[in-house]
């Protein structure tokens, strides 16, 4: 019972820390002009023109979203499934960049982060930290009669 | 009240309070509606990229219709690969106080890679500069004021974050945006045809 209480807390602080986060890195890119970030994703090297244009516009609206959804507890299975995908393709192409050798800006929370081990190990936390409360959301799921 | 001022010393980088320019280093009007600030090392290759393929660019499209001031600053790096880049730095502060900043960088750029190699930072400056402006600039370089300056830019650098070369920003009213790509040149007019 305590254990049960104390998994439900600790998944309430990943939920709406995660929530938090994500819904900071919107505001911060969203409060710039969108070529910064668009600039930061172009560093990259992997998008042409049209799609990083596309990505720039998008993605901070949907780290929004996201974000308040994880905070507001609703449709965790679905708000924790784009967060988990989000971060997993963030990190993956930083760990990318980084093992390349590219001295380039993460783009994680606006312009002037350069990607490090230092950011590799935060992203990292929070791929685990994202992919542990959708994997609890998924196994919490109300169950359906038969 | 000190943690008030400190606080709002603190913020004041963040607002886009004007930085210091050397007017000899700067092209264009300085009251247009935008500002560059370049900070690069005359022996870092990105740099020599920049200032050859998109600083023309931005001279030609923005400098000479008043809407971006642009200003260059030395942040000369503390790596064993840039062993001549604060020598280089010096004599383009010297140079630019004879009115030949631009000559002299443009001539370091162009022929990096040889002075870097051979370490003929000197002979590669002088080649632009008549034999009156050499016997100037020689002395300028070594004047502690020029040294100080060199030095002032990258203490300025340093205090903005920059850590890697070239790095830039673009000052819009009271707002200051750090630059985190600097080779599409198509996404810096987009933002600067953007912003109003």
């Amino acid at each position: 019972m305590a254990l049960s209480k104390l998994v439900r807390i600790l998944l309430v602080v990943l939920r709406v820390g995660l929530g938090a986060i994500f819904v900071y890195a919107a505001w911060i890119k969203l409060r710039d002009p969108w070529q910064l970030f668009a600039m930061s994703i172009d560093s990259y090297r992997i998008l042409p023109l049209g799609a990083v244009e596309l990505a720039a516009r998008i993605i901070p609206w949907l780290e929004l979203a996201v974000g308040l959804l994880l905070i507001a507890g609703l449709w965790l299975r679905i708000s924790g499934s784009i967060v988990s995908l989000l971060l997993l393709t963030f990190f993956v192409l930083m760990l990318r960049a980084y093992a390349k050798g590219m001295a380039i800006d993460c783009g994680c929370f606006g312009p002037g982060e350069t990607i490090s081990w230092k950011t590799l190990l935060r992203d990292g936390t929070l791929v685990a930290a994202a992919l542990l409360l959708t994997t609890m959301a998924f196994l919490n799921r109300p169950k359906t009669a038969a | 009240m000190k943690l008030c001022a400190l606080l709002l010393a603190a913020l004041i980088p963040c607002l886009g309070q004007p930085l210091p320019a050397d007017k000899d280093k700067a092209f264009g009007n300085p009251s247009a509606a935008f500002r560059l600030d370049i900070f690069s090392d005359f022996e870092c290759p990105a740099c020599r990229e920049y200032h050859m393929q998109i600083l023309p660019q931005v001279e030609k499209d923005y400098g000479g219709s008043g809407k971006i001031y642009i200003v260059s600053h030395e942040f000369p790096l503390n790596i064993p690969a840039h062993k001549y880049s604060r020598e280089a730095a010096y004599y383009a502060t010297a140079a630019a106080r004879v009115g030949k900043y631009e000559a002299v960088a443009d001539r370091l750029f162009l022929t990096q890679a040889a002075w870097g190699e051979s370490g003929k930072v000197w002979e590669t400056v002088a080649a632009v500069l008549t034999p009156a402006e050499q016997k100037k600039v020689l002395a300028l370089a070594k004047d502690p004021a020029v040294m100080a300056e060199v030095q002032s830019d990258y203490d300025l650098g340093m205090r903005l974050g920059v850590n890697s070369t070239p790095s830039l920003f673009l000052t819009h009213g009271m707002r200051r945006f750090p630059l985190p790509n600097f080779n599409n040149y198509t996404l810096f007019r987009s933002m600067v045809d953007g912003l109003k």
